[in-house]
């Protein structure tokens, strides 16, 4: 890809948010005024175990350049064990997508608690960044699909 | 299973396998052992098998425990039988290997209970493909009947399925028909569970055969099987590779679904694809026809078959179904098998195998198997992960 083609290149990501940890992580991000990457559309969940394959394959035809799923660190699920079961899926996916030759590394896992603001800002920023070297999701140019 | 015992009775029939199950089955209805049998019967124009749920010996007579085709995976008959719970009569049934793997997915689903239900399982020699059999009846119960006294697998005029199947002989059933390298019109009857030794004791079938020969020629047998699956499968994986293997592979799809509903894993009621919420606003396809520059249509077929590769390739068991079932003849099973081949493992799970294994996601390990781990070790943050 041409570099000019890739410096315009406005990655387009979607992020399922645990609400009880990674959403409030935002919030705190967001309100202490950290620098947060905006190609990134949230999506609040109540549980990082709500995103199911289907969620994530919708978003994924439909173009989305990257997509994060953020959750709570093991052991601290507001409902028990909602994340460990959000994990096998995401493997399970991530096998799948891997499998097809899908670029499965636009899709993304992360534990991050309520306190962790900086860490969300990090984690966005950095995924952001791994996208955007990635270049456009090679289903933005496909009619056939 | 029980694998203290390996000890059998053994059975002979002038008609070799299909005599010795045909015997059998009169027996135990004759006997009381159970109360029905559920088997194909060849349907009166002759020209496919049906499952029948049967006590009256004279229709028992006309079964057919080994049927050269199967319309309609055993399974799914199994699941209108017992989707609710145990019945009220003790039921034998006899289905190939795949059938009763299926079964043990769908019991885990709670689809299929097995309380009432006596399972029995045969060396599987393969299944004609459905439309060979419709198109020539009788070149295919020839070739298949020559297949049977053979006491071999089938290598022709089987589905491409279950030329790669390692599954084809005892599995976690109750009562077992073994006879690949047993002297002609011989077969083995081997109890897999208790309740499958009971009911041998119930009519009174003496366990005095020695298996060890059959074993290691079923053995040798799955060794070779094991070399074509991998062989074949990876080169389907290659095959379909990347988007542009992957649309290939779908582009004759016509979203008809039949590979989804004749699945016997795919139990839902109303599938997410065929709902109405998968379906996206025109304004929405609009804005991506836009984008993309054309819209072709059907939309969303590769999501279709990536959606169901996630959604069962942890319990598929390679029946083969779904390619007998495609009008536009693409190779589904090949393709859902390299998936099952690669999911499986991942969670160190075999589809069919155990019926008191939990199936992969609906269970975790704190710390996850090593497979699991690699995937998601990048998740865990550099603090590393659990407790
Ligand atoms: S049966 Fe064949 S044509 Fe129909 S949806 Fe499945 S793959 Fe497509
Ligand atoms: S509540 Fe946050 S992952 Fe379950």
């Amino acid at each position: 890809m041409d570099k000019k083609v890739k410096k315009e290149f406005d990655p387009k990501i979607v992020g399922f948010l645990c609400n009880w940890c990674t959403y409030a992580a935002a919030d705190l991000a967001g309100s202490s005024k950290m620098e947060i990457s905006p190609a990134l559309s949230v999506v609040r969940v109540m549980c990082s175990s709500r995103v199911d394959h289907n969620l994530v394959l919708t978003t994924f035809f439909n173009g989305a350049d990257g997509i994060l799923i953020a959750g709570c660190h093991p052991g601290d699920c507001h409902y028990g064990e909602g994340n460990y079961y959000a994990r096998r899926r995401y493997a399970l996916l991530k096998k799948v997508t891997e499998s097809l030759g899908l670029e499965s590394e636009r899709l993304q896992l992360t534990w991050i608690s309520a306190s962790e603001g900086n860490r969300y800002a990090e984690v966005v920023n950095s995924f952001t960044e791994k996208i955007a070297k990635l270049g456009p999701s090679p289903i933005n140019c496909r009619s056939d699909l | 299973m029980n694998d203290t015992e390996r000890s059998a009775a053994r059975m002979r029939s002038p008609e070799g396998i299909r005599g010795s199950l045909h015997d059998f089955l009169k027996i135990a209805v004759d006997k009381g052992a159970v109360d029905s049998v559920l088997a194909p019967v060849k349907v009166p124009a002759e020209n496919s098998y049906a499952w029948i749920l049967m006590n009256d010996p004279a229709v028992i007579e006309s079964a057919s425990p080994v049927a050269p085709v199967m319309p309609v995976q055993g399974a799914k008959a199994l699941k209108s039988l017992t989707r609710k719970g145990k019945g009220e009569s003790r039921i034998l049934a006899v289905m190939r290997p795949c059938e009763i793997r299926a079964g043990i997915e769908l019991m885990k689903l709670n689809q299929v209970h097995f309380d009432n239900i006596v399972l029995v399982s045969y060396d599987c020699p393969g299944a004609v493909p459905f439309q060979d059999y419709v198109k020539d009846p009788g070149f295919s119960e020839e070739s298949f009947g020559k297949m049977i006294a053979s006491g071999r697998p089938g290598e022709e005029n089987i589905k491409p399925a279950c030329g790669i199947c390692t599954e084809f002989s005892i599995v976690d059933s109750d009562i077992h028909f073994g006879y690949f390298g047993v002297d002609e019109g011989s077969a083995f009857v081997i109890p897999v569970s208790e309740q499958g030794a009971e009911l041998l004791d119930a009519i009174g079938l003496d366990r005095d055969a020695k298996i060890a020969d059959w074993e290691s020629e079923i053995s040798s047998i799955r060794d070779k099987r094991t070399k074509k699956r991998t062989e074949t499968l990876s080169a389907a994986g290659e095959r379909i590779k990347g988007l542009d293997g992957l649309i290939n592979a779908f582009r004759k799809c016509i979203g008809c679904h039949n590979c989804m509903s004749v699945c016997p894993i795919c139990y839902c009621r109303q599938c997410y694809f065929d709902s109405e919420v998968s379906k996206k606003d025109p304004d929405f396809i609009f804005e991506i026809a836009e984008k993309r520059g054309a819209m072709a249509f059907p939309r969303d077929k590769v999501m279709f078959h990536a959606g169901r590769m996630t959604h069962m390739s942890l319990s598929c068991v390679s029946c083969g179904f779904c390619t007998d079932a495609c009008p536009t003849g693409i190779p589904v099973a090949e393709i859902f098998s390299y998936m099952a081949d690669i999911t499986q493992p991942t969670f160190e799970y075999i589809a069919g195998k155990n019926n008191g294994e939990p199936l992969p996601l609906r269970k975790f390990e704190k710390k996850e198997l090593p497979l699991v781990h690699e995937i998601v070790k990048s998740a865990e943050g550099e603090e590393g992960s659990d407790e």
